[in-house]
């Protein structure tokens, strides 16, 4: 018997049918009936308003005016704001100063440089619990150095300075990223164009902004929505690195989320928190699949 | 009928067959079929006729599972048909995976350490065996089993345990800059003063860091020093909110003031700590009695309990058995060696922890570790604070403890906390 001819995609689908639905589909929709669920009774949006609500989320009383703890999600938005231009810039700049292949030794500094992306996130942040260590960490060394003593501290212990160092750390971490994705978008530029630039008698700021910049803006596009799903979802580093605190001044909400669940072994909270989350990334991704179409 | 529709309609139905059975198996607390096994039979039956392999978890590695393996080795031998597979799993990690495996009626090991708090969750949400025949209660330490007792039903059972009784310090060090051991709390802040002018003293007390037990655990010896264990029962039990009066005294007119003298370091990670303080740049450590394994020269080691302490913390590990293990009988038969013969031989390896089994004696102990069984014995014992009232409130506490070692002008804020996450009735 001859099968039907528009059904045979639907039978290569199957496969991956099979395993989408119990590992995916199913945990996604029994986290969104589990947010509106308390001690099995249906309680609507409740659990929303309680962890919103909550200063472990917002924390209004003391942002921005006092020292963190300001809540998770508002730790998360600073991350955003220090992590996402200091890792594209950072990557854009470096790939600029090591395209050129006169450049001496430049694969071997991106390697390096992209060591922070190969290494597993744990380690990542046990290097960066030890590099703000007083006494074995090489930025408190260098603070020291330069005098400024109220920063040769153990940053990690303080809450003015826990979030901050987890978020310079994970900049080391990520910018591998940027600038391996920057390196392949300058190495598909056509030397073309800068002859055609040189020749009109642009200038290097000139051509940078008329050639380089434009043509990049698919890569950036791709950075930029990496790094916002990558900052949003940030947790190894921070649980190795600072554990959330001191008194939950470096939380974050995908940290608060495994709180919830592993430690007040509440699932209904940490269901909203997911949710909340999975929101929150679903923004940029569908931003970058729509400029991308 | 249309055979398009027919096909499309017999392909959901597969999709949707899988996708049930597939999700039955990770989630389905209906499926789960626990094995029921009569407590009579694992006490009478104590030779199993086929060859047996039981899965063990702790947290234990390096020269803590050494000493952990010498049980092992000892059961082994007079159970010669069952094997134990070891492996390292930590608490945190545990409580992420075990709710989950538990839920599905499966789990990772047969005999699971894990926390006391957490045993009894487990226990009342019907996944573990019970203990109430196995063991006699009486044979132990008064109130240890009570963290993992939940209406009366015993849900695990309790191992060694380690101590944290005080201030550790090195006998070569005091004897190099003529100190002595304090009588008084006076005395007390006048050596930490004294220290503090030692060339080449970082601070004279270095403060361990973690997930932030070690900073628990020295803010529980100034409780039950000048609370008394009747305090630090009642603040486990939510009886004395930590903004009471008498609470706050303590830290207010003792703990408090002794971080603004910086008498006491920034956290620092805690076996870094271990060797920073042995080679002289702090002189004080508080520790658990494990530390008497962790240092190269234990017959050098002093110790220093808060002048007029009451009552010490006596911090258990325990193990458990889920109902889904394969082998209940077995797994039954090794939790209990581990409550009692067990803890005779671990008490004689290095790993530095008391017997919670009164039968154990002194004699029995590792050389280093009898003097410290002798304090311990002099003292009441009280169970660890944040071990006992576990969950978020735990880590609340250990993270708010690091925000006062830095900055101990935010007291208020602190204390306020503690009672707004403590865990409601």
């Amino acid at each position: 018997m001859r099968r039907p001819k528009s059904l045979t995609p639907l039978f290569f689908l199957l496969p991956a049918l099979v395993l989408m639905v119990p590992f995916v589909i199913y945990p996604v929709f029994k986290t969104i009936y589990l947010s509106f669920f308390l001690d099995g009774k249906f309680v609507g949006l409740e659990n929303y308003k309680e962890v919103l609500l909550s200063p472990d989320i917002v924390n209004l009383d003391r942002f921005p005016t006092k020292s963190p703890p300001w809540g998770a999600l508002i730790h998360n938005i600073v991350w955003i704001a220090i992590h996402l231009p200091a890792t594209v810039f950072l990557g854009l700049g470096i790939a600029l100063l090591l395209r050129r292949e006169e450049v001496k030794g430049s694969s071997i500094v991106k390697s390096i440089i992209f060591l922070g992306m190969v290494i597993p996130m744990i380690v990542g942040g046990l290097i960066i619990r030890f590099l703000f260590e007083e006494g074995a960490g090489v930025i408190p060394a260098i603070f020291k150095l330069l005098g400024i003593e109220r920063l040769a501290i153990t940053w990690t212990a303080y809450p003015e300075t826990a979030l901050f160092a987890a978020i310079l750390g994970s900049i080391w971490i990520w910018t591998g990223f940027s600038m391996l994705m920057y390196s392949a978008g300058l190495a598909s530029i056509p030397k073309d164009y800068y002859e055609a630039a040189l020749i009109d008698g642009a200038n290097k700021f000139q051509i940078f902004k008329n050639v380089t910049w434009p043509l990049l803006k698919p890569i950036t596009v791709v950075v930029v929505a990496m790094t916002l799903l990558w900052d949003l979802k940030i947790f190894d580093v921070v649980y190795v690195a600072t554990g959330g605190g001191p008194g939950g001044a470096s939380m974050v909400l995908a940290l608060k989320m495994w709180d919830y669940f592993a430690r007040a072994l509440n699932y209904n909270y940490a269901a909203v928190v997911a949710v909340l989350l999975t929101a929150l990334t679903l923004i940029p991704a569908l931003w970058l699949i729509r400029r991308r179409e | 009928m249309d055979v398009k529709k027919v096909l499309l309609g017999l392909f959901l139905v597969g999709v949707l067959g899988i996708a049930v059975v597939a999700s039955g198996c990770i989630g389905g607390q209906q499926t789960a079929t626990p094995t029921t096994v009569t407590q009579k039979e694992t006490v009478t039956e104590t030779k199993p006729v086929e060859q047996v392999t039981l899965k063990v978890i702790g947290p234990w590695s390096g020269a803590e599972l050494d000493a952990f393996m010498e049980v092992i080795k000892a059961f082994e031998a007079q159970h010669p048909n069952i094997k134990v597979e070891y492996k390292t799993y930590r608490a945190e990690d545990l409580s992420t995976i075990l709710p989950l495996q538990f839920e599905s009626g499966d789990t990772p090991a047969d005999v699971i350490a894990m926390w006391g708090w957490f045993i009894a969750e487990m226990g009342q949400k019907g996944h573990l065996m019970e203990f109430n025949e196995v063991i006699n209660p009486d044979e132990y330490v008064p109130g240890i089993l009570d963290t993992v007792t939940a209406d009366g039903k015993i849900y695990g059972v309790p191992f060694t345990a380690a101590a944290k009784p005080g201030f550790w310090y090195r006998k070569s060090f005091f004897e190099k800059h003529g100190l002595k051991p304090p009588e008084t709390w006076d005395e007390f802040v006048a050596l930490l003063e004294k220290i503090k002018q030692i060339p080449g003293v970082k601070a004279p007390i270095v403060s361990g860091d973690s997930v932030g037990w070690p900073l628990s655990d020295v803010t529980e010896h100034f409780i039950l020093t000048f609370g008394g264990k009747d305090l630090q029962l009642k603040l486990i039990n939510g009886e004395v909110k930590w903004e009471d009066p008498q609470v706050r005294s303590i830290f207010e007119q003792r703990l408090v003031p002794l971080l603004k003298a910086g008498y006491f370091s920034d956290p620092i990670e805690w076996t870094s700590a271990v060797d920073l303080w042995w080679k002289g740049d702090y002189a004080l450590y508080f520790m658990g009695t494990w530390i008497t394994g962790m240092v190269d020269d234990p017959t050098d080691l002093g110790l220093i309990s808060l002048p007029g302490v009451k009552a010490m913390v006596l911090a258990p590990d325990y193990f458990m058995v889920p109902k889904y293990t394969s082998h209940p009988k077995e797994a039954m038969e090794l939790a209990k060696f581990l409550a009692t013969e067990g803890q005779r031989i671990h008490v004689g390896t290095k790993s530095g922890k008391l017997a919670t089994w009164k039968k154990v004696s002194i004699d029995d102990y590792w050389e280093p570790m009898k003097d410290v069984a002798k304090v311990v014995a002099n003292v009441e014992s009280a169970p660890d604070l944040d071990d006992s009232v576990g969950g978020e409130w735990q880590k609340t506490f250990w993270d708010q403890l690091k925000l006062l070692w830095v900055q101990p002008n935010r007291l208020d804020d602190v204390l306020s906390t503690l009672d707004a996450k403590f865990p409601k009735k």
